[in-house]
């Protein structure tokens, strides 16, 4: 997205792609009957190109499209005379389908992990992305099991209480 | 049209966007209605025939300041709002200091005035026009709001509208007060802010109807 707002045309067209990508999944189970789930991607994607100035660096890429989708999706059902609302619960699952999202998502995890602790981050990105077993990952960073376990609950606490998701089960 | 295409159209010919872009489009909007409001005050009232002795006294500069400031405070808060998916933060405390402010003082001046003077520093002699004035004023820089906002992405309207409000009601205090002559703090502290709260009203009003976007 920053490439695109400095005006280089190759990277902000990949990245309309993988969005497109995105917004079929998130549109083909919410549309309204009546609906074409396809007219929605397209005008999201031209509310996101011509008001792309509004995307501010500093927030997830993910978060500002989604709040756009949302907001299209909220005034298609108005427009319809629906009454219904999208939660903003929903948000994750705007990346559950389509596997085109894992270069979006990992840029905003780059972006959140960045205030933890070096080891921490190390410790996380291990055992939670990486898939390395608490054991292998005491191994690696020459720590004890227990301690492993400790760092990468705290790590996601302050994450959760500071982006506001709710607390990772299986912890 | 294929979404393919659509995404190749939308790509050709990319023109950079400067990251002041949306604080560029409020700063426009608002100060072009402040033009217009400016316009109304002198064409309507006029400026007050002693305004030349009136911007020596602390009074002027505190009518002034508290309007002028919550109203830079609230353009804040606004191009927070313009933006999809972003709350309006701390500034929008920071907003409501000069009110705080300006409430504690008119409190002292009402302690330590005598009763039968209460009446007039709290009605002085223009507080049944006071607020019609400030929401006729601010209307203008209303449209100037709503017209920044609407071409950026606001998610949340009705709030978005109440804040485009509240921002034009001040803004239009601040220009009002070169007409206005009261000069006591609990005056400013209700009538004036009676006046931004009908024009903040009057936005959160039209606000889900006038700032919807396609």
């Amino acid at each position: 997205m920053l490439s695109g707002l400095a005006g280089e045309a190759g990277p902000y067209r990949r990245l309309l792609d993988e969005l497109s990508g995105l917004l079929r999944a998130y549109y083909r189970r919410r549309c309204p009957p009546g609906v074409d789930a396809e007219d929605l991607v397209q005008e999201t994607l031209i509310a996101v190109h011509t008001r792309r100035a509004t995307y501010d660096p500093g927030q997830p890429f993910t978060a500002w499209a989604y709040a756009i989708a949302r907001y299209k999706l909220i005034d298609a059902l108005r427009r319809g005379r629906a009454h219904l609302r999208a939660p903003a619960e929903e948000a994750d699952a705007l990346f559950v389908p389509a596997g085109a999202d894992a270069a979006m998502a990992s840029r905003d995890l780059e972006k959140v992990m960045a205030d933890l602790p070096a080891r921490t981050r190390e410790l996380i990105r291990d055992v939670k992305i990486t898939g390395l077993s608490t054991r292998e990952a005491a191994d690696k960073h020459g720590m004890s099991e227990s301690a492993v376990k400790v760092a990468v609950h705290r790590g996601l606490k302050s994450l959760g209480g500071k982006y506001g998701g709710a607390a990772p089960d299986g912890d | 049209m294929e979404t393919d295409e659509l995404i190749h159209s939308l790509t050709g010919n990319l023109a950079a966007v400067r990251p002041s872009a949306v604080a560029r489009r409020v700063a426009t909007g608002l100060g072009l209605g402040a033009l217009a409001s400016t316009a109304v005050m002198l064409g309507w009232l006029g400026l007050r025939p002693d305004l030349a002795q009136a911007i020596s006294t602390p009074m002027f500069w505190m009518k002034f300041g508290y309007a002028a400031l919550t109203g830079l405070f609230l353009a804040g808060v606004l191009m927070r709002l313009a933006r999809p998916a972003v709350r309006p933060g701390l500034l929008a405390l920071a907003a409501g200091l000069p009110l705080l402010l300006v409430a504690t003082m008119a409190f002292y001046r009402m302690a330590s005035a005598p009763p039968q003077m209460h009446h007039a520093l709290l009605m002085g002699h223009t507080s049944q026009l006071c607020p019609w004035r400030i929401l006729v004023i601010g209307l203008p820089l209303l449209a100037g709001a709503v017209w920044a906002v609407r071409g950026l992405a606001p998610t949340r309207l009705w709030l978005a509208g109440l804040v485009a409000g509240g921002c034009a009601g001040a803004l239009g205090a601040a220009i009002y007060a070169f007409a206005c002559n009261e000069t006591s703090a609990p005056f400013l502290a209700i009538w004036y802010t009676l006046g931004m709260g009908l024009v903040a009203a009057v936005g959160a009003m039209a606000g889900s109807r006038l700032l919807r976007w396609r």
